[in-house]
Order: structure tokens, then sequence, then C-alpha cells
């Protein structure tokens, strides 16, 4: 392409040199020339060949050569480019200034340089510098001017890129989101953008004229200072969070960072200085850390009105101008509670308190009535409330907006109330709403929390109560630790101390010593099975007084797996004296019981002794009258005496009898022949029967083998039934008093003892009652015959029971076994816990 | 040999039996025992016997059920109850229905020679 365009100008570059050559043929220019080259196509050549553009014009600005470097750039010939021609290679918007000042300085004769840009001949402009000169004759005038033009587009555009960087930079900085100034070593402002200049709500002027510090905080300014000052004299970057003050004189928490540049000695030629808005982010953050402290706080058991208190203050530090209640839901959801209010009058809280939960009542009221949140933004203009005069009230109190929000507990039920109260009137913006609702989830926690807390130390009381009341202690014990611990009442009922720790060791040392043994084994059983048991045993207190315990325990794991025992210890000592009480009552009961056998029996018993004593007397008589007869009649008188020894030892035998069956004395264990037993009773009481003229009927079986038992008692309870049986007969007089008494062989090597009456019969509603002690049909009756005749055969391992005959009258049986003396339950030494004379003496207390 | 006057003795405890007519005999009396009231109104005694002694409560027929029997056949024999029963309410009422005494045992041998003259008096 060049090429092509070089060889279309080959015929001007050889015109404009001749001319040149020509025009140029100045004689003092000439001279000049021709002294140094000597040729003037050499002078051409060199002129052609210089890397400028190059132009000489006449002093009135006439161009007149052109070089041909100028015809090969612009792609103008000579000719065209003569005169004004070269004018058209200049840029049109640059033309009038360059025409201008190459005016000006054809016109001063000066030396002088312009730019502009120059189209070069493929059509793009690029910049040049055109510099001039006046060529003077040896009378200092000027014959012509020269020119070179020089190529500075990338110099010009590299200036250009330079001032756009700059220009970038600073709107940058502008529009930086931060405050950026850069100060001068000694302080002084050098620089601020636009950001500080808003923030400030001052010019740079004006800004330059405030003291250093006069937006920061009073109380941030001697920290301040004092960094600057150290940072100053060590050249140390510094970091610091400080208050400013905003146009409209608020003051928000800045982060500014302070740096040094230096140049390339060392020294600082400016401080940059950067501060960025932490404002929200400290709000935030102090709110976060506000939040946690009350969380703290109710995890740490705080009072919780210390909490809502502390909850106001902090939205009330928060939400600038605003004062924060919190009011509680009474009990029974009808009234308003004080929760707290710490910068509110008193006087208005107290006119709030009370306040029946209604619409009407009040914004907080109502809040509580609906469940909902109600927003009063001014109570000027506010008439929800006018029934109860609300609004004027709280207006006497210069309050003018209310924002109240139900706290409501996890399952939706309202518990409270929380309020922000405004001097003025507000409307909520949605950080508030955010603020209100994470305020109002604590105040929820706080509640509820200090709620559950109550009811349980509510529970716990009552626990300790019950336990106290029932003399039960609860405890654990880890078997692989061995970590023992006791409920209060444990510690009460061993007399130890609650607040020296439990060990295995002191609970082995308050053991009764005959009881150690048989409790270790419980121990060591337990470490290894797993298993819940019970176990029974005594403690020794310091005063060596017993306590009797019974403890039932429970198995269980503990969070990691371990083997674990739960268990409820009962102090029983008190139910085991009594136990033993009554067994005592029991055994004076039966006594009683026989005595009153006794004076049944007393007819029958005077009987049964008249009539030996009657034989003894009337063989006497006789006795003494053979005697006295002459001759004495010895025979007759050795026949009646010896039936004289004989009646007497019928009477002996009598009152030995009544003396076995009436007298007080402990049960013993023997071999017991049923039927002779029987036969004694029967002739005890034979003649009672016969006085209520009861035909006895006795069916005693062969080959009875004997009974393990007491004989004594045993006969009790058979005399007991004949009694029974023949005062059950005493109305009958429509059928023989007939009575049937029965032994025999009772299935599963047991004896059975019938006795079958045809008496009035048994009671259908009193049948279950009948073995009730007290309980009696009889008018002179005491009720314990059956009761304690029961308790005696079942120590015997037996049964009694009574049914109706398929006649008239009712029959009573008992069943016991044979035994041996091994398995007889010896009822002297039975444990009165477990005999079945003491649930007999507890029935007696039970039903007196 | 002067006939002596027959006492009847009903009474079932066996040693009244035995020992009673011993003694009435060395009284001078011809004795007979009998052991219920049915066995002696069964004997050929009723008609000779003087007096009877007769136990009150014996099982079946009883002292006074036999006194009774006796007045329905028209056997005007004097009787003296005894008995082992002390109960001093029983001896009026005997003495009211003709008894001629009522003995609580054990008695004295006086009391019974004294009830037995008492009784031959009357027959």
């Amino acid at each position: 392409m060049s090429g092509t365009l070089g060889q279309g100008s080959a015929g001007d570059r050889h015109q404009g040199r001749i001319d040149i050559a020509r025009r140029a043929a100045h004689p003092s220019v000439m001279r000049d020339f021709h002294k140094r080259t000597g040729t003037e196509d050499e002078l051409i050549r060199v002129v052609d060949a210089l890397p400028g553009l190059v132009w000489t014009a006449l002093p009135d600005g006439h161009v007149d050569f052109l070089n041909q470097r100028w015809c090969e750039y612009t792609g103008l010939s000579v000719d065209e480019s003569y005169g004004q021609g070269w004018q058209t290679a200049i840029h049109c918007e640059d033309l009038p200034e360059l025409l201008g000042r190459w005016r000006s300085i054809l016109a001063s004769g000066e030396p002088r340089e312009m730019e502009a840009r120059l189209r070069r001949f493929d059509g793009e402009y690029r910049w040049f510098l055109f510099r001039t000169n006046p060529l003077v004759d040896l009378s200092g005038q000027i014959v012509k001017w020269c020119g070179v033009n020089t190529d500075i587009e990338d110099r010009k555009r590299a200036k250009e890129a330079v001032n756009g960087v700059d220009r970038l930079f600073r709107s940058v900085v502008d529009g930086l989101p931060a405050l950026v100034t850069l100060r001068k070593p000694a302080g002084d402002l050098e620089f601020a953008n636009r950001h500080v200049l808003e923030y400030v709500g001052a010019t740079i002027e004006e800004l330059k004229q405030l003291p250093t510090t006069g937006t920061v905080h009073p109380d941030d300014l001697p920290n301040l200072l004092a960094l600057w000052k150290g940072s100053v004299e060590t050249g140390h970057p510094y970091e610091i969070e400080v208050r400013r003050r905003r146009a409209d004189g608020v003051y928000r928490w800045f982060h500014m960072r302070g740096s040094p540049l230096r140049d390339t000695d060392g020294h600082i030629v400016i401080w940059y200085l950067l501060g960025t808005d932490v404002d929200d982010r400290n709000r935030a953050e102090n709110l976060l850390a506000g939040e946690k402290r009350l969380l703290e706080m109710v995890a740490g058991g705080d009072s919780m009105s210390g909490i809502l208190e502390a909850l106001c203050q902090l939205v009330e530090s928060t939400v600038t101008g605003c004062y924060c209640s919190v009011l509680l839901l009474g009990p029974d959801g009808t009234r308003l509670e004080r929760g707290a209010a710490p910068s509110l009058p008193p006087n208005f809280i107290a006119s709030i308190i009370g306040r029946p939960v209604k619409v009407d009542s009040g914004p907080c009221a109502m809040t509580a009535y609906l469940n909902e949140q109600v927003i009063a933004t001014d109570l000027t203009a506010e008439t929800r409330w006018a029934a109860s005069d609300w609004c004027s009230m709280a207006l006497a109190h210069g309050l003018q907006a209310c924002w109240s929000t139900p706290i409501s507990s996890t399952t939706g039920k309202v518990l409270g109330t929380f309020a922000i109260y405004f001097a003025q009137p507000r409307t909520p913006m949605p950080q508030h709403q955010i603020l209100i609702d994470q305020f109002t989830h604590v105040a929820s926690i706080t509640i509820e929390r200090a709620q559950t807390d109550a009811a349980l130390k509510r529970s716990e009381a009552f626990l300790a109560e019950a336990q106290r009341l029932s003399s039960t202690g609860s405890f654990s014990w880890n078997t692989v630790t061995d970590k023992i611990t006791w409920s209060e009442e444990v510690y009460h009922i061993y007399g130890l101390d609650p607040t020296v720790p439990i060990t295995m060791e002191r609970f082995g040392s308050r053991l009764h010593p005959d009881d150690v043994a048989h409790v270790s084994e419980h121990i060591n059983r337990a470490r290894g099975d797993g298993r819940d048991f019970e176990v029974d045993y005594r403690t020794q207190m310091d005063d060596h007084s017993v306590k009797y315990l019974h403890a039932v325990v429970h198995a269980g794991r503990d969070q990691d797996g371990q083997l674990e025992y739960f268990g409820a210890v009962q102090d029983v000592t008190e139910r085991r004296l009594s136990e033993q009480a009554l067994s005592k009552l029991r055994s004076d009961l039966a006594h009683i019981a026989r005595v009153t056998s006794l004076g049944a029996l007393t007819a029958s018993i005077a009987h049964e002794v008249n009539q030996p004593l009657s034989g003894i007397i009337t063989n006497a008589s006789t006795c003494l009258r053979m005697l006295a007869a002459d001759p004495p009649n010895i025979d007759g008188a050795r026949e009646t005496a010896r039936r004289t020894i004989r009646d007497g030892n019928r009477a002996s035998d009598v009152i030995t009898r009544l003396r076995a069956l009436f007298s007080k004395k402990d049960a013993s264990t023997e071999s017991v022949d049923l039927n002779e037993a029987t036969r004694e009773v029967i002739a005890l009481s034979l003649s009672e029967l016969q006085r209520n003229q009861v035909i006895l009927r006795p069916e005693l079986g062969d080959d009875l083998p004997p009974v393990t038992g007491d004989r004594v008692q045993l006969q009790q309870v058979i005399l007991n039934l004949l009694l029974n049986a023949s005062d059950a007969m005493g109305s009958v007089n429509d059928r023989p008093r007939q009575l049937i008494i029965k032994t025999e062989r009772d299935e599963g090597d047991r004896v059975r003892l019938t006795v079958q009456d045809a008496g009035v019969g048994l009671e259908p509603q009193g049948v279950d009652k009948l073995f009730e002690a007290f309980y009696t049909t009889k008018s002179d009756g005491m009720g314990i015959g059956l009761s304690i005749s029961r308790s005696i055969i079942e120590s015997h391992h037996g049964r009694l029971w009574a049914a109706p005959n398929d006649g008239p009258g009712a029959t009573f049986s008992f069943s016991i076994p044979r035994g041996s003396p091994s398995d007889m339950t010896g009822v002297h030494n039975l444990d009165p816990l477990q005999t079945p004379a003491v649930k007999d003496a507890q029935r007696i207390v039970r039903n007196p | 040999m002067v006939m002596r006057s027959l006492i009847s003795v009903v009474d079932d405890d066996e040693s009244v039996r035995e020992s009673l007519p011993d003694l009435l005999r060395e009284f001078g009396f011809s004795a007979e025992a009998f052991s219920s009231a049915e066995e002696f109104l069964a004997s050929d005694c009723v008609g000779q016997t003087k007096c009877l002694i007769l136990d009150i409560s014996m099982p079946g027929m009883s002292g006074p059920d036999l006194q009774r029997e006796l007045t329905v056949r028209r056997k005007r024999i004097p009787i003296v109850f005894i008995t082992a029963h002390v109960d001093a309410a029983v001896r009026p009422r005997l003495l009211a229905q003709g008894a001629v005494e009522c003995l609580f045992k054990p008695f004295s041998e006086t009391a019974l020679l004294n009830a037995l003259n008492a009784a031959l008096r009357v027959s």
C-alpha cells in the first residue's frame, strides 16, 4: 500500500525538490548552505531525509516549501500544499485555533510552538507539534519561517491516559462508601472525599477550618488523639473505633484506619485516613451480645424481673428515644401484672397494672386479649381506647406512640406483652419489627423459663414434702463408680449431714450390725445381676436407737450405659413398732376371747366340777357310815374311798383342762391328736350343749393322723365353733337342735374338722364379714372369736371357712396340714410382721 | 323284816348312780338307780318308789319332763330334784310345781336326809 502511494507521489516529490532548490536561492540562506554542503542537491536530500515534516513559509505565512516526508505523510502534493493548501490536512476542529496561533506567531516574530491534529494520507488524524523558527537576514529582517512538525500522538495519548486515571481515581474515591481523608504529616486536611463532606455537611473549605477532630464524639476523642500522636511519632499505621457526628447531629460508630505514604527517601508525605461506618454492625453486635447476655441470665437462673428489666434497657439503648415495658398476664388471664418498665413513669405503669384484659382497656390489654400486635403511631389521633380514657392518661405522661406486641409461649398461649413507647408520634420500621420479634422471643423464653422453674420448684417442694410426710427418701447408686445420691429425706432418715457427700462406707457405718451381712449380700448381687430388688434392714443411730427401713430398688442404665439403681427407702419403724404393739394386742384379745368363752361356759364348768364333787361327798358320807357300823363294813368303805379318789381325779382333770384352755400362755408346738383334743372340748362343753338342748353327734374319724401345732389354740378354735353352733340353734324349736362334729382326713395330707349345725344359717351379706373382728350377730358377743380362730388356723398354715347347708344351718370347717414340727410356723417365735395374727389385729384396728 | 322304802335315783351321771344308792342303803332305804327318765318309766319300780331323787338336766327327757309325765300318769311320787347347775332361780319354780326339795350338787348327807324325811312324810 505504501509502495503504491509512494510511486504515485514520486513526481510531486521531484517537483517540490526543484521548487525548494529554486525558491530557497535566497542570498543569505544560500550562502550558509553552500558553506556546509557545497551543493544544492545534497541540501535537498538532507531536508527530505530529516525525520520530521519540514516546511518553510514566507514572512506573511505563505508556505513556500514542504519536504518529501510532508508529502508522503499527508498524501498531498507540493502544489496542493503551497500557500494555504496545507490547511486541508489540519483537523477542522483544530484549524481555527491553529491559524490564530500562527498569526500571533507571525506577528511576534518569535520562535513558538503550536499543536494540531494532522491528517495522514490514510485519513487518520494524529497530533503534531508545530515548531516554528524565523530565519532572519543580516539586517535582522525575517526573511522566512522554518517549521518542523513532530508526531506527538503517542505522548499526547499517554498524557490523556494519565489524566483519565486521575479522574477515575478521584471519582472512585468520591464514590467509596467510606470516609476518605488525606492529611499532611502535621495533621492539616489535604483532601476529603465526597462522602466525608456529605456526612459532615460541610464543604472542603469549611472542613479545613474545623479543628482536626471536630466531628469526633468527645468521649472518644482522648483515645483518638493519643493514638494519632503516637502514630505521627512512630510512623506506624493505626486503627480505632470512634463515633463521628453526622450532619444531623447523630453520632455513628466508625472504624478509622490511618496509614502513612512515604517518598523514596522514606519521609512521610501524607496520611491516608479511611473511616468505615460500623454503626449498624456495632449495633447488631451489641444487640447480639445483649441478647446473649439476657439468655445467659435466663440460663443462670437470674430473677425474671431482673432479666426483663435488662431486656427493656437493652432495647432502649438500641432504639433512640424509646421506653419499654413488659407486662405479664395474670394466672387467670384476666388482668395484666407488673413485669418490667425501668424507664417509664411508675405512675403510668401503675395505672396500667390490673386493667382487665379487654379490647378497650388500652393497647397492651388489647394485645393480650387479641394475641396480636397493636400499633398506635399517634396517640393524639387514637380513638380505640376512648372508653377507658387510656390515651389521655398516656399523653399526660408525655407518651405519644405505643407499639405493643404479644409475648407468646411455645404453644401460642399469651404470656404477656412487650411495649415500646415514644414521646413523639412514630411508625415502626422494618428494623424495629425485627428488633421487636427478637426481644419478644427472648421475653417469652424468660417468662416460660421462670414459670417452668416455679412449677418445678413447686413440684420439688411437693416431692420433698411428700418424702418427708411418708418418711420415704429416694436415692441412686451407680454400681461402676459407686457414686450415691440421696434425697434430703434419706439423709434425714439416716440422721446424716446432707452437706457431706454420701459414700458406701458412710452408708455401711449406719447399718445395724446384725443386718450388715444380708445387706452386703444384696449389694454384691445387685452389682452383677441388674435386677430389681427389695430389702428390709435396720439402721443404728448415734443414740443407738434403731430404725427399721424398707428399700425398693429398681435397676436401670445411666447415659453411659453403666448399671445404675434407683430406689426409695422408707422408714417403717413406726409401722414395725405398731405392728409389734398390734401383735401383743392381738394376743391380749385372744385371751379376752378365751375368757369370754369361759364366761359362757361358767355353768357348764360348774356342772362338770359339781358332778364329781357331789360323788366325792356322797362317797365320803357312805364311807364314814360303813366304817361306823358295827361291825364296820371295811370292804364297802374301801370301795367308796376308791370312788372318792376317782371322782377327785375327775374334778382335778376338769380343772387342769380349764386351766390349760383359759390360762394366758405362749403358744407351743407339739404333736396333737385332733380327735383327743376334740373329745376334751366336748367334755368341757357338753353340759352347756345339753342345757341348750343340743344333740351332739360326734363323728370322729378312725386312723386320723396327728397334726403339728398348738393343742390349746386348736381346742380354742373347736370350742369356739361348738359354742357358735349351739348359739345358732338357740332359737330353733321346730327341728332337732342337732350338731355334728366330724374329723376326717382331707386331701393333700391334711386333716379336716367340720362343725355342722341346724341353726339360723348365714346371712348372705354377712358371709364375707363373718371372720372380721367385732362382726357379730349376737346381742352379747364381742365378735372376735371367729376372727381369732381364723388367724390361729392360718398360723397353722390351714384354712377356716363357712358354708351354708343344703338344709337349715351352716357348716364351719378348718383344714390343716399334718405338717411336721419344722414346718410348723412356731406361733411363739413368728415374726410379728408375717403372721396372720397381725393382719387380724390390723383388721381389728381398722374395723373398730 | 321290815320292808324298806324304795328310793329311786334317776341321773345320767354314773358317779351319782354309783355313790348315791350306797348312801341311801346306809340310811336304811332300799335304792335303785336309773340312767335316764325313760329307763325309770320303763322299769317296774315306778309304783313302789316312795321317793324319787331326780336330776334336772339329762339328755332326752329332763327331770321336770319326768315330773310332768308322772303327774299325767297320776303317779304321785314325792320328788327331790338334784342338779349340778347352780341356778338359784330353779329351786322356787320346782318347789312351786310340787317338788319336795331341790338340792344343788354337791349336797351334804344332812341335807339329803332332811329332804328324804320330808318326802316320806308327804308320802
